[in-house]
């Protein structure tokens, strides 16, 4: 095969080279599987788990809806055995990280295994996917999709933009305003970025790239916006350059897409317009920007400086008209911003990319990897890639199935996410016996652990101590107490040590620095010998901790221990270990003591920060 | 098609890496689709390594410090002055053999300029921002999807300089989080990032006291359940552990503790930037050798689109980036000669890429650009010359100045740092997950790339 070299050195390219974020993701396989690998070896080994990781044969699995016919039937087919079914306190502790970003307390989880109901996990489910702090947690999800925060180096949206993008997102959520619509609001919006109602305007307004002609600007949207929400990350390699001879080994739609296909996508954008609007204040902090359409104009091929090649036209092609990568053009007189996301929710791209991206929130790994590096060319299991191309899909008849049933209810997230959980698929345990062929990731026959994220990390440590803060956030009346309510990831800017304890989770920028799953020897000294840490597991703070010293038996300590740090019963070793170590002590102080080690090293133990 | 100077790229017709006579390109595009990557694909092996060719690397430096000028500084402000109607008067342009240097913006730089030896034939391959930077950083083509698991040269330093026991992991990553990591390699060669700031490495110590640490760190390790043998996945499973164990031994260390800590008037004297403190950082790093044999210091700032001389280029204002670039290198390069340790350390700074040459552009800015220079000192590089030159203006190499006789690329780069380190830069390891080899320079087999003696002669 060909290298890239060629067409590289051929480019020539001289002045007005394009800020190219090369937003592939060059390890998320790496790390898409390290993280299922540490936390799923984690899990087949602690004892929790050993004793009653059996797997079964995937014959014996419910089929409960098409996921699970498609996961399962392959498994069969394949002689590959499944992991067995999350026991009650998996799932419990589970089903909470995964909707809510919190844990069950201790009382829920005693009611939710005692509860003999035949329909509980379903029931729970519906509970939590109607409560709050769904809400909240996947506001976070969608903040990260459509990267609002205060701060860019392009153009910053302020706090006040960002407080009114978040409100924005929340309430999308909280109505059930489907996946469908968001988009649609957030590419046509106008108006300003402070007013809570317009706020799509702020994803606009990022793409406002400064020190170039306006053409970077579309070109910048056209290529957040084909990442984001058609998962076709390339096309911010296609808006500088044509596929050919560069992309060869990439893509098999990248290798034949020109520049001019991508122009015709930007060309869509050509016509918004940002006016700076002072608000009667100097300090641009306060200065929103306002989102409006020009009646005229197109894309114009007429540049050579900037952040991107020059654009050069030819005598008889000055100008570009949009035209919609599956060949739509836009009426005469209609918006085109209208026209474009009208096609875009229309295009399977749409569907396909975000059941994948919903797929991966709550399974680890998603059935396409890196999530923004979808090639169009290769996922439609009747029209598959010339050899010695494959589909790109683990599982390339369920992501169309997937796409299908996103499109068929709506597009309405809370309903995916529902058949997602419900699906036994979902509720297979982490916990599998025997060797493990990472070459199988793919087919899912057991569920992938993730490790929480780092507001996760910060609001369970809270959760499980009860000590809980209060940050002021810009913006907001009133402080804020969970770091998965926060409306970006620089927060709390009131709190510089807490903002480094969250950023050593590496929960990125939503710019340029994606969220990250990789472990580092920082990590390790944050939960060990951070404030944060430390000033929670002092049974004098800690009204969790205060009420488990008052229990004299040691074994029952131990238990209320494990359900509130680890949401489940100590195994019989565990309790060994802990409830000696805490009959060992004499003395209230060395009681006290003993406790406070003990909590210690329940959130220093691996399974803390994990999803399992 | 030969080049400008006769040579013929068109005989490379794939990397290496991607080509395996026993792995064909429809499982391993197979693998991909499913997201298949990381070192613990492979089964375990021992870590052969096959060096292709008999070299000598020059062996002169024990550690390594690259500087990333991320952004791209403009090359004919900086490493290969090109004067001009554009040069600003503060620039005070001075002669030092056949160097011009700009003395007003880096006069401390030019004090140290016999111990700076200038390259000047230096090409990019791509002139953008993450693509080009990734590439230096990896020694090769970031874009294929094999090199999504190729390692940070500053991790290939790790695994073969660094040692399990030393405190300090190999590889230290100063002023960013971000970039490429181990890769294939095992976890403990990762960058580890550190912002410094001269009060300490933060939660390096056990604010409850030593008892209580260890106390806890014990009852910590028997609740902690063992990992059964022979599956593979342990190996990673282990790496949230491993990372814990690094970070306890590191925190037993004082002396790193004073690595990380110095005072106002050190920090003064370093220019009080983030930069500075980072050179500081570096240069207790090599002298307090606590294991860590690879230093990447990211500066940005260097993106200058828009009214260079004003701001990141104004020679009057002693904290524009190019001042306090000068103020902070200076002094490093100066405490490495006094304390002894430049004749083993070194020192590489460069961007990306280059920036337009001649006037500027509509904005009194400079865009990317394919031409650059990167700046070498120490590990005994003969200073006080340039190897290489660009035409009048910086737009083409003119003379490559070496003995392949071509541009530079960041293969050679690299191939540059590995030889002055003592690593045998044609090795070919065999324990990367596709089993096919992983080539420290590619095309090693061919001896395509290879590092600049000249630097040395």
């Amino acid at each position: 095969m060909r290298m890239a070299l060629w067409g590289v050195l051929a480019a020539g390219l001289l002045a007005g080279q394009p800020d190219c974020r090369f937003d592939g993701d060059r390890e998320a396989p790496t790390r898409a599987l390290r993280r299922v690998e540490e936390a799923a070896g984690r899990m087949a080994k602690s004892p929790a788990f050993a004793a009653a990781s059996r797997n079964v044969p995937a014959s014996a699995i419910p089929r409960r809806n098409f996921i699970d016919r498609a996961v399962f039937d392959r498994l069969q087919r394949l002689n590959v055995p499944a992991a067995r079914l999350t026991t009650d306190e998996e799932f419990v502790r589970r089903i909470h990280l995964d909707l809510t970003g919190h844990l069950p307390s201790p009382a829920a989880i005693r009611e939710f295994v005692a509860d003999q109901g035949a329909t509980k996990r379903d029931r729970l489910i519906e509970r939590l996917i109607y409560s709050p702090d769904f809400d909240a947690r996947w506001t976070l999800w969608l903040g990260d999709l459509l990267q609002n925060s205060a701060v860019a180096s392009t153009q910053s949206s302020q706090i006040d933009g960002r407080n009114a993008f978040h409100t924005w997102i929340t309430a999308a959520l909280a109505t059930g305003k489907s996946l469908r619509d968001i988009a649609i609001e957030v590419l046509t919006a106008q108006g300003s970025t402070f007013d809570t109602d317009r706020a799509g305007t702020n994803y606009i307004l990022r793409s406002r790239v400064p020190t170039g002609p306006n053409q970077d600007k579309f070109d910048d949207l056209l290529s957040r916006t084909a990442s984001t929400f058609l998962g076709i990350g390339h096309y911010d390699c296609i808006v500088c350059h044509d596929g050919r001879r560069r992309m060869d080994d990439l893509s098999v739609w990248g290798r034949s897409a020109t520049r001019m296909e991508a122009w015709r996508m930007a060309a869509f954008f050509s016509r918004i317009r940002y006016t700076l609007v002072s608000n009667d204040r100097t300090n641009p902090a306060f200065q929103s920007w306002d989102i409006s359409d020009a009646p005229a104009g197109a894309y114009d091929l007429n540049t050579n400086f900037g952040n991107r090649p020059a654009r050069v036209g030819s005598p008889e092609l000055r100008t570009v008209m949009p035209g919609y990568r599956l060949g739509q053009t836009p009426s005469p007189g209609a918006n085109w911003r209208a026209a474009f996301a009208g096609y875009l929710v229309d295009d399977p791209m749409f569907a396909r990319n975000l059941a994948n991206r919903v797929w991966k929130q709550l399974f680890s790994l998603g059935l396409v990897e890196p999530v923004n590096q979808l090639d169009p060319a290769r996922l439609d299991p009747r029209n598959p890639p010339p050899a010695p191309w494959r589909l790109q899909a683990a599982n390339p008849e369920l992501l169309e199935e997937l796409a299908a049933e996103l499109t068929r209810s709506g597009f309405g997230l809370k309903s995916f996410v529902r058949t997602l959980v419900q699906s036994s698929a979902y509720q297979l345990s982490s916990g599998y016996e025997g060797p493990w062929r990472p070459d199988d990731a793919g087919l899912f026959a057991r569920h992938y652990p993730r490790r929480l994220e780092a507001e996760e990390i910060h609001d369970t440590i809270q959760q499980a101590t009860g000590v809980v803060a209060s940050y002021p956030i810009g913006g907001w009346a009133e402080p804020m107490r969970w770091a998965v309510d926060f409306p970006d990831t620089a927060e709390p800017r009131s709190n510089g040590a807490v903002a480094n304890f969250l950023n050593s989770f590496l929960r990125g920028d939503r710019e340029s620095l994606e969220r990250s799953q990789a472990s580092s020897i920082v990590q390790q000294l944050y939960l060990m010998n951070d404030p944060f840490v430390l000033n929670r597991i002092r049974a004098s703070s800690s009204p969790v901790l205060g009420a488990i010293l008052r229990l004299q038996d040691p074994g029952a300590a131990t238990e209320e221990l494990f359900l509130a740090f680890l949401a489940r019963t100590p195994t019989a070793e565990e309790r060994r270990v802990a409830a000696g170590h805490l009959g060992r002590a004499t003395t209230t102080a060395a009681r006290t003591a003993a406790l406070e080690d003990l909590a210690w090293a329940l959130v220093n133990r691996t399974d803390f920060a994990f999803s399992y | 098609m030969k080049n400008r100077f006769g040579f013929d790229w068109s005989g490379i017709t794939g990397q290496p890496f991607l080509r395996a006579p026993h792995w064909s390109r429809r499982v391993f595009f197979r693998h991909l689709a499913s997201g298949i990557g990381g070192y613990y694909l492979a089964p375990s092996r021992p870590l052969e390594t096959v060096a292709r060719a008999a070299v000598s690397p020059i062996a002169t430096a024990k550690s390594c410090i690259l500087i990333m000028m991320a952004g791209g500084p403009s090359h004919i402000d900086t490493f290969d002055l090109k004067e001009g109607p554009w040069t600003p008067a503060g620039f005070q342009p001075a002669s030092f053999g056949d160097i011009r240097w700009p003395a007003g913006l880096m006069p401390r730089l030019a004090e140290q300029m016999e111990s700076i030896a200038l390259v000047r034939s230096v090409r990019a391959w791509a002139a953008v921002h993450d693509l080009a930077r990734n590439w230096l950083m990896i020694g090769r083509n970031p874009a294929p999807a094999a090199a999504r698991i190729a390692p940070h040269i500053g991790s290939v330093v790790a695994v073969e300089l660094g040692r399990k026991e030393s405190p300090l992991p190999a590889f230290l990553s100063l002023n960013t989080n971000n970039g490429p990591g181990s890769g294939f390699l095992p976890p403990e060669n990762a960058p580890f990032y550190v912002n410094p700031g001269g009060g300490g490495l933060p939660n390096a110590g056990h604010r409850d006291g030593a008892a209580a640490y260890e106390r806890r760190l014990g009852l910590l390790r028997s609740l902690e359940p063992e990992s059964p043998e022979g599956l593979n996945i342990t190996a990673s499973a282990a790496e949230v552990r491993a990372f814990r164990e690094r970070a306890t031994a590191l925190m037993s260390s004082t002396a790193v503790n004073t690595v990380f800590t110095w005072d106002a008037a050190e920090r003064n004297r370093y220019g009080n930037t983030a930069f500075g403190n980072a050179c500081i950082a570096a240069r207790n790093l090599v002298r307090g050798n606590l294991g860590t044999r690879f230093v990447q210091i990211t500066v940005g700032g260097w993106d200058n689109h828009a009214n260079i001389y004003g701001g990141p280029f104004n020679a009057a204002n002693p904290n524009s980036l190019g001042r306090q670039f000068d103020t902070a290198l200076g002094a490093l390069l100066a405490d490495l000669k006094s304390g002894g340790h430049a004749e083993e350390t070194l020192v590489v700074a460069l961007g990306e890429f280059g920036r337009t040459i001649g006037p500027v552009n509509a904005q009194a800015g400079r865009d990317h650009f394919l031409q650059q220079a990167v700046l070498v000192s120490g590990a005994r590089v003969r200073g006080g010359r340039a190897i290489g030159s660009s035409d009048e203006l910086g737009r083409n190499v003119a003379d490559p100045g070496w003995s392949r006789s071509r541009e530079i690329r960041g293969e050679d780069l690299a191939a540059t740092i590995y030889s002055a380190l003592g690593i045998d830069w044609t090795t070919i390891r065999r324990d990367d997950p596709a089993g096919r080899g992983f080539e420290y320079v590619p095309s090693a087999a061919q001896d395509l790339y290879g590092p600049i003696q000249e630097l040395w002669s």
